[in-house]
């Protein structure tokens, strides 16, 4: 046999091994070996290759050419068990990553904003958006704001009707009192309007809490109005009823009927109690609504002049509407709400759930 | 105010069913609270015999009944009343018949006894509030018969709520008034039958010195009246109306009063002593009211006086004295008009109502002064017998009922109204009594007597509202400013996303509860009219409400809580009285369940500090916290001041154990409120440039004294890093094992930066030890490790 020929046989014989040796390998670290121990410098072919230099030189490229293809093989073989081990080897990390993805998830802290603070954000931003001013006044009041002003003086039988709580007299001029609604920023708005020098048009909306000295299943001696109000030239109670169909359709989302009857406050003339079409049996009649088809909202009218004189604005150049509403009187119709007093126990039950 | 159906129709001749007209009502103004139907709430209800009667074997004070009612077989009921006997016809409710209050009539065993009914009382029917015994009927009832129909219960009654403006339809007539204009019916008017006169009969003398407040008083006397009970049919007829029959004299006047809606009033003539005065009361004057009441007069009280004894408070109610009983034989009946304000003064000084008052406060229309006297003297003659003097009467009695002239524009009530005024409204108001007349755009419009809430054009638009019907108003959008941006933020929010939940708790506290965290300096604002003692004071803090609210919640088995509440605080003294705008927030108990990667864990004071600088965060502020030993109700050494800036802002703390366990809280509770008025807005975020070259970060440990603040350490940090310094904070914590007594091991992490090139190894190094250097000087801590 020639040198050269022995040089092959070798080559290929070690070439066969090698490719044995590869699809064994039982993972990546021992295929890198197998790696440096055919391919590196050190290598068994380069040990194979050592023996070329005892051929003739013409025909040292036609073993040259030989060793080439055999590292192409050899590395090409490397090469794709490599792709097999490494696949292998990330299917065996996933599956052994497997984890119960119905397992509970980290808790973050579950919080509620209170039925009546949504309701109050609701309504709020529904005034915003049509063009009412926020506006604030305090909580104790006195009987300028809360009553005179709003054309229910002292002898009004209306005031009576106020169930009004007042303060430990200590010298004052006047008896303080809790608002018993929030009407009297309406005068408060308007005052600071016209103190400022300026004139309508005022459109305001003021919420807040007020107070009743009454306490049953159906009655909080807390509870929280929505006052809105527009002063202007020609405002007239068909701008009323427009406001009006506008808030109680955006509020309960859906186009509610609503239903104005003619009814009595000191402080509008015209005055109108408002009603919509039963949100339980869709104006059909009910329990709720007696069977009527209609559920009573809320107070409005046309401002008294008598109250727009209070504050300084002539009546007979302006003219305006008012209403006020019962916050958790809206959110319980809205929301299915059976109970006055659940707002008022707090209960974090109730309020996670309301306020999920 | 109740409305008995028939007798609506007696004023004017309705042919609509009771829930027309009162829907019809309601379009006009007039609140229906409901509608009552006595008669078809006895349904079931028939006329029995008392065929037989046994005493119960088994009971003493039950009798066994066999009832007939005209069946083939007789009923067996067992009755425990005791004032019939057999032979009796008294009203029996048969089975599945349901009585007036509710009571469900069922087969039954009473001892032994089966029972297939029961006899009824005038309760029992919703004839009185209350009744001894049954109602026995007249023996010429007949038997079988519905009990209902035989006492000829009313079929309907609306029940009315009437607003305070609308005096004129405190009665039938009034009511009925609104009703005949809008169905254009005719309002049938009282006889002008004159009740005839006796001069015998002298009549009585009468003085009136406070003629503003009362502008008319009319009186007469009828002599020789025997007061018995006023007739069934009259009596049914208040009982319908709401009123209790007291005497025959006393009966027609309220029938009077609730008929044209004058109130009026009857004296024992023979209990009066001289010629009779209306006058304002002296100061301290004493009167005994009717109903038993002794009241002190004060100057500002009209009274109706004889020579010796205020007889009556005007308006509202006579003295016990003078009162008409069945005794009485000579009376002197009253008509007169009171000013509203001055009666609705007294009522609400001395707390003293009647339905009289009620009517005079809301103003009652003085064309019936001289028609109620005349109705009242005929049928009080008429039942019982007397003679009638002339009538007495002081003041302009045709000035009262003159028509008030208003003149108007009708362009003003169009634009208050959105809407042209139909002409066929002008018809409707005409039979309600106005006048009109159009003279181009003027409106000269004339007022009744009966309608004086009707005084300018606001009150005339509404009339016209009223009449048209706010349905034929058409909804128009007003012109509206153009939206102004505004930032909805409400300080609320923000703790909620951080899992609070908010509560809304009363205004009001006890005394008892504000002083756990509110010293006693006088400064409370105490209600005086309070629910109770428990909602006595505004709160000036917002913590015994949340302590309350954390007990509700805990003893219905939450294993911790975390709530928020924003609202005001209130405080005194009232001649300086200020409302605080504040956020509160309160922690106790386990944060969260037992879960598969992690236990339980109670919540402790860096859970509530780490909310309140989230919140803090969220508004764009820092803030930093300061111990506080003294603060009230919460534990020295786990409290603190907080301070945005300069400001204390408000506080956070550990509410004191005993405290604590007073509201049933077992766990550690920890508390924080802020000020949201000295809150400034927060600085807006302001664009920075991202760092472009690499940060480095140190670590470092140190010992300290273990009264060293993390504060002041990482201030010391921040001065000796200088600008580089981009963040730093106490990543360890360590006391303990190799930690000698009274040290504590802290390491500091800080982060170097600089905007203008990477920071080399010597930089770091030279920082590290400025930090070593400073803590060692500062603090003498030493390097660990
Ligand atoms: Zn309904």
């Amino acid at each position: 046999m020639s040198e050269i020929d022995s040089l092959k046989a070798q080559l290929k014989s070690l070439q066969d091994k090698a490719l044995g040796l590869f699809a064994e390998a039982a993972d990546l670290q021992a295929l890198q070996d197998l790696r440096v121990n055919y391919l590196g410098k050190k290598g068994e072919l380069t040990s194979v290759l050592k023996g070329v230099g005892k051929l003739p030189p013409e025909e040292r490229p036609v073993i040259g050419q030989f060793v080439n293809a055999t590292k192409g093989v050899l590395a090409e073989a490397l090469e794709k068990a490599e792709q097999v081990l490494a696949a292998k080897a990330s299917e065996a990390r996933i599956e052994a990553e497997r984890i119960d993805v119905t397992l509970a998830g980290r808790k973050c802290p579950q919080g509620a904003l209170h039925p009546v603070q949504q309701g109050l954000n609701e309504m709020t931003a529904i005034f915003a958006q049509m063009g009412f001013e926020m506006a604030e006044g305090p909580e104790i009041e006195d009987e300028f704001h809360n009553f005179d002003a709003l054309n229910i003086p002292q002898e009004h039988p209306a005031r009576a009707s106020h169930d009004t709580f007042f303060f430990n007299a200590e010298g004052e001029d006047e008896a303080m009192l809790l608002r018993t609604h929030t009407s009297p920023v309406q005068i408060r708005a308007m005052q600071a309007c016209v103190d400022a020098g300026g004139e309508p048009p005022l459109a305001v909306v003021a919420a807040g809490r007020v107070y009743r000295c009454d306490y049953d299943v159906t009655h909080s001696p807390m509870f929280h109005q929505v006052e809105v109000f527009k002063v202007d030239k020609d405002v007239s109670l068909a701008n009323l009823k427009g406001v009006l169909q506008h808030f109680l359709s955006a509020y309960f989302e859906k186009d509610v009927p609503i239903r104005l009857r003619p009814h009595y406050f000191p402080f509008t003339e015209p005055s109108a109690e408002v009603d919509i079409g039963c949100v339980f049996c869709n104006h059909k009649g009910c329990r709720i609504c007696k069977g009527s088809g209609w559920i009573e909202v809320l107070g409005s009218g046309m401002i008294h002049p008598n109250v727009l004189k209070a504050v300084g604005i002539d009546s007979t150049v302006y003219s305006g509407f008012a209403f006020g509403l019962g916050v958790e009187r809206l959110v319980m119709l809205k929301h299915g709400i059976p109970d006055l007093r659940l707002f008022f126990e707090n209960d974090v039950r109730f309020l996670r759930r309301m306020g999920a | 105010m109740k409305i008995p159906f028939s007798w609506l129709k007696e004023h004017t001749p309705i042919e609509k069913t009771t829930q027309e007209v009162a829907d019809d009502l309601v379009r006009l103004g007039h609140e229906v609270e409901g509608i009552d139907m006595p008669r078809a709430g006895v349904q079931g209800v028939r006329v029995g015999l008392i065929a037989e009667m046994k005493p119960h074997p088994d009971a003493d004070k039950l009798k066994l009944l066999k009832i007939d009612l005209g069946d083939v077989e007789h009923l067996s009921i067992v009755c425990g009343a005791g004032n019939m006997k057999a032979g009796d016809k008294v009203p029996v409710a048969t089975v599945g018949t349901s009585l007036p209050n509710g009571l469900k009539i069922k087969k039954g065993k009473i001892r032994g006894e089966i029972s297939f009914g029961m006899c009824c009382s005038e309760a029992e029917l919703g004839l009185a509030e209350d009744a001894d015994g049954l109602l026995i009927l007249p023996q010429d009832a007949p038997v079988g018969e519905e009990v209902g129909e035989y006492l000829e219960l009313e079929e309907a009654v609306l029940d009315l709520d009437i607003t305070p403006n609308r005096g004129d339809c405190m009665s039938l007539r009034g009511i009925a008034r609104d009703l005949a204009a809008d169905y254009a019916l005719p309002l049938i008017e009282p006889g002008d039958e004159v009740v005839a006169t006796d001069d015998s009969v002298a009549a009585p003398k009468v003085s009136v010195s406070a003629t503003d407040d009362c502008p008319l008083y009319t009186a007469c006397k009828i002599e020789g009246v025997k007061v018995s009970a006023s007739p069934d049919w009259l009596q049914a007829r208040l009982i319908a109306a709401g009123l209790r029959p007291i005497n025959g004299v006393v009966d027609v006047i309220n029938y009077t009063m609730l008929d044209l809606g004058q109130p009026m009033h009857a004296f024992d003539a023979d209990t009066l002593k001289g010629d009779i005065e209306v006058r304002l009361a002296v100061e301290g004057e004493k009167f005994k009211s009717l109903d038993g009441k002794d009241v002190s007069l004060h100057t500002s009280d009209l009274v109706i006086a004889d020579s010796k004894h205020v007889i009556a408070l005007a308006g509202i109610m006579g003295s016990e004295p003078t009162g008409v009983t069945e005794k009485t034989t000579n009376i002197i009946l009253e008509s007169a008009a009171f000013k509203a304000a001055k009666i609705s003064t007294t009522r609400r000084t001395q707390a003293l109502v009647s339905d009289s008052s009620m009517r005079f406060e809301r103003g009652v229309d003085p064309a019936m002064i001289a028609v109620a006297m005349d109705q009242v003297a005929q049928m009080i003659t008429g039942l019982f017998g007397g003679e009638v003097s002339i009538t007495t009467s002081v003041g302009d009695a045709e000035d009262l009922v003159k028509d008030k002239q208003i003149k108007v524009s009708m362009k003003r009530i169009e634009s208050r109204l959105g809407i042209d005024v139909p002409e066929s409204a002008d018809a409707v108001l005409e039979r309600m009594g106005f006048g009109i007349e159009h003279e181009g755009d003027a409106l000269l419009f004339s007022v009744p007597s009966h309608r004086h809430d009707v005084s300018i054009v606001e009150d005339i638009s509404e009339e016209y509202a009223r009449v048209i019907g706010f349905d034929a108003i058409p909804a128009v959008m007003p012109a509206l400013a153009t939206i102004k941006p505004r930032k909805l933020y409400n300080a609320v929010e923000s703790a909620v996303e951080q899992g609070f939940v908010q509560v809304i708790n009363y205004a009001f506290i006890s005394a008892d509860e504000q002083r756990l965290f509110v010293a006693d300096d006088g400064k409370d604002l105490v209600l005086s009219n309070p629910i109770s003692e428990a909602m006595g004071v505004m709160r000036r803090s917002a913590f015994p409400g949340l302590l309350n609210t954390a007990k509700y919640n805990m003893n219905r088995q939450q294993a911790g809580v975390a709530l928020v509440e924003q609202g005001r605080l209130y405080d005194g003294p009232m001649y300086e009285r200020k409302e605080t705008n504040v956020i509160a927030w309160l922690m106790t108990g386990d944060l969260q369940d037992d879960t598969w990667y992690a236990k339980a864990r109670r919540a402790d004071f860096f859970d509530m500090k780490g909310a309140v600088e989230a919140w803090l965060s969220a508004r764009g502020l820092t803030a930093r916290f300061m111990a506080d030993d003294d603060a009230q109700g919460l534990q020295t050494g786990q409290t603190a001041k907080i301070f945005v800036g300069k400001a204390v802002v408000g506080f956070i703390g550990k509410v004191d154990a005993e405290i604590a366990s007073g509201f049933d809280l077992d766990a550690d509770v920890f508390i924080a409120s802020i000020n949201l008025d000295q809150l400034h807005t927060g600085k807006k975020a302001k664009f920075q440039p991202l760092p472009e070259f690499p940060s480095i970060e140190r670590d470092l440990v140190f010992l300290f004294d273990k009264e060293t603040t993390s504060d002041a350490i990482l201030q010391t940090v921040r001065k000796a890093c200088g600008q580089q310094l981009v963040q730093a904070h106490i990543f360890d914590l360590y006391a303990g094992q190799g930690v000698p007594e009274g040290k504590v091991s802290l390491g500091v992490r800080f982060v170097l930066q600089d905007a203008k090139r990477t920071l080399t190894q010597e930089d770091s190094d030279k920082a590290m030890q400025a930090v070593i250097e400073a803590m060692n000087k500062k603090f003498e801590a030493e390097l660990r490790g």
